[in-house]
């Protein structure tokens, strides 16, 4: 969701790796907000609280966190005390956790023993691209959002059942006008999978309950026809056999954002 | 008057116990004989033995008895000993892994630290690049992208030898738990799409039915498996892998699928053995670890599960590869003990 309120709470945050993913989830339209221990080797109990009262002050939509802070022996597993603390008082704010790669699902399990089955709470090692990191936020605050941004050109406004595009030379989106109906919910499905799994497909058979008929296939490849003509047209650019729907081995469709 | 017999006595546990009772039996028949003998042998035997057989045949009840006894207890000590000595030895086996394990941790952090290092300088070249606004060379493009490509092996690589160190030790319980096989996979290619579509593969997936729910099973174990068959699909695919998930009465199933050149029918009975790549079979020098299916197999089994493998090599048209695991669909939570494993 655009203009979601991230917090970072990590020692290594002036790290490449940290910054990096700090910057794509600015590219994603969400703010951050860093919250860092005072001193890199120790990290007192008055940085437990102040992370509480950072989460009070700010209210972020979603908390990263380091399950290790600082070098010190002690402060090892500081995050997992954190995280306790965050999940005794915020049960519903979604967390990410940063472990060390590999260290290990399996201590990552008895950690989430502890938690609720199904509170929000995930874990990441920190090898992971940025790219992954965003699309874990992106299930972890909730997988079907009101707004679906595809690529800078294309946005799916769940709400309205409207799709917007724009050309390459316009300034703003404007909606495309012959997307409703069975159209938009063939698109929003389409659109809800890739935005939380880019590789997801969606069988026909879950499309073709948006086609009536006798030919629910024939009807389904029809109106994908349609859709693709039209936002193209929108976009102003032809979209081939493998742009933003593709037909993947007679199993289903996904989209594949157009490249411009 | 009111007691009562040891537990023991009265739930004789296993051989030893039986046997213990059985010496008490024949120990109290013999006291009885001997306390009895005067009064009964006088009466009945003394006029055609002139001695009383019976305090003999006491007699030889009760040292029997008492040797009944005695050895039972003997017996019964050295098998607890020996039961003893095998707890033991799985204490032993537990206790080595944790130090593995926690040497192992030692060094996965240090390890990280210079990897996390020239992961986090190779995105700050891009990120500078692009903010430069020049035209990047494709050819300096490929050099940061192939960098990037490392980490998903890397990672799978360190956690392959995680769980080889925890497939060590000889006993291990099994930690069913809620899973949603959907998000495992998800995962798997939320990590990997990067790298295949830095090659120009596609990587999809799917489930039927495509609200595929919760089993009670071992995530970690289930994303291992997975990763080490995706690891292998991206590198070998062509153009396209595909991973699919499917349900039936029992098991689900997760079917890793790729058109690249096929695995030869030759090869397929050593796949899954400790170490074997083609290269061995060819005795040329191995250049991967050849553990990967090894594992994945090895974990599948433990749960309960299968790994099998179809393929169909290059000169068809229809060549592919095709791993399916099988893995037992739990529908409560539960705890099941694992066995052995060689
Ligand atoms: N999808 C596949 N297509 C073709 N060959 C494969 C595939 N998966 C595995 N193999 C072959 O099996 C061998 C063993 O694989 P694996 O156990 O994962 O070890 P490694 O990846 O370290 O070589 C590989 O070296 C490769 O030759
Ligand atoms: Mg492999």
């Amino acid at each position: 969701m655009p203009d979601s309120k991230i917090l970072i709470i990590d020692d290594e945050w002036e790290s490449a790796i940290v910054k990096a993913v700090q910057r794509r989830l600015q590219d994603e339209g969400w703010q951050t907000i860093i919250v860092q221990p005072q001193s890199q080797w120790l990290v007192g109990d008055e940085f437990e609280d102040a992370t509480i009262y950072a989460i009070e002050d700010e209210r972020p939509d979603g908390v990263l966190l380091d399950v290790r802070l600082g070098e010190h022996r002690d402060d090892q597993f500081k995050g997992l005390e954190i995280l306790r603390q965050i999940v005794e008082h915020y049960p519903t704010l979604p967390v990410l956790m940063f472990t060390q790669y590999a260290q290990g699902p399996a201590r990552d399990t008895a950690v989430r023993g502890a938690l609720r089955w199904n509170a929000p709470v995930d874990f990441i090692d920190k090898l992971a691209s940025p790219e992954e990191v965003v699309l874990r936020l992106r299930r972890l605050m909730g997988s079907s959002p009101e707004l679906i941004p595809i690529g800078a050109h294309l946005l799916v406004d769940v709400g309205a059942e409207t799709v917007s595009a724009r050309r390459e030379r316009d300034a703003v989106l404007a909606p495309v006008t012959d997307i409703h109906g069975m159209k938009f919910e063939i698109f929003r499905e389409l659109a809800a999978a890739w935005y939380r799994s880019p590789g997801e497909l969606v069988p026909f058979s879950r499309l073709e309950r948006y086609s009536e008929g006798e030919e629910a296939r024939a009807s389904l490849r029809v109106r994908i026809r349609e859709i693709k003509i039209s936002i193209g047209r929108a976009l102003g650019v032809q979209l081939g056999a493998n742009d933003l729907i593709v037909n993947v081995r007679d199993r289903g469709y996904r989209l594949a954002p157009p490249q411009m | 008057m009111s007691w009562s017999l040891p537990r023991a006595w009265v739930h004789p546990v296993g051989p030893g116990g039986v046997s213990r009772l059985l010496g008490m039996v024949v120990l109290a028949l013999g006291a009885a004989g001997l306390v009895l003998a005067p009064f009964v042998g006088e009466a009945m035997f003394t006029r055609i033995w002139g001695i009383e057989p019976l305090t003999y045949v006491g007699a030889a009840l009760v040292i029997l008895g008492l040797a009944v006894t005695t050895l039972s207890y003997f017996v019964s000590e050295l098998l607890r000993s020996r039961r003893q000595a095998a707890d033991e030895e799985t204490r032993f086996a537990e206790r080595w892994t944790q130090v593995t394990q926690q040497y192992f941790d030692l060094f996965n952090h240090d390890l990280g630290r210079p990897l996390r290092r020239i992961l986090g300088k190779e995105r700050e070249i891009r990120e500078q690049l692009q903010a430069m606004g020049a035209e990047v060379p494709p050819s300096v493009r490929e050099l940061l992208d192939e960098i990037e490509e490392q980490t998903p092996s890397f990672r799978l690589m360190m956690s392959n030898m995680q769980v080889l160190i925890e497939l060590e030790t000889p006993i291990t319980g099994k930690n069913l738990h809620a899973v949603e096989p959907v998000e495992v996979v998800r995962r798997i290619v939320d990590r990997y799409s990067l790298v295949a579509a830095d090659a120009s593969k596609q990587i999809v997936w799917w489930s039927e039915p495509t609200d595929f729910g919760i089993v009670y099973s071992d995530s970690s174990a289930i994303e291992h498996i997975v990763t080490n068959l995706v690891d292998n699909t991206v590198r070998y695919a062509e153009s396209f892998a595909e991973i699919g998930l499917t349900r039936d009465e029992n098991n689900f199933h997760i079917r890793v699928w790729d058109d690249g050149p096929g695995i030869a029918a030759r090869y397929l009975p050593y796949l899954f053995d400790r170490g074997w790549t083609p290269e061995v079979a060819r005795h040329e020098e191995r250049t991967t670890s050849g553990l990967g299916l090894f594992i994945a197999h090895t974990l599948a089994k433990r749960y309960g599960g299968d790994l099998t493998v179809e393929s169909i090599t290059d000169p068809d048209p229809d060549h592919h590869t095709c791993f399916t695991v099988t893995l037992p669909l739990h529908t409560r939570p539960g705890r099941s003990s694992g066995e052995p494993v060689a």
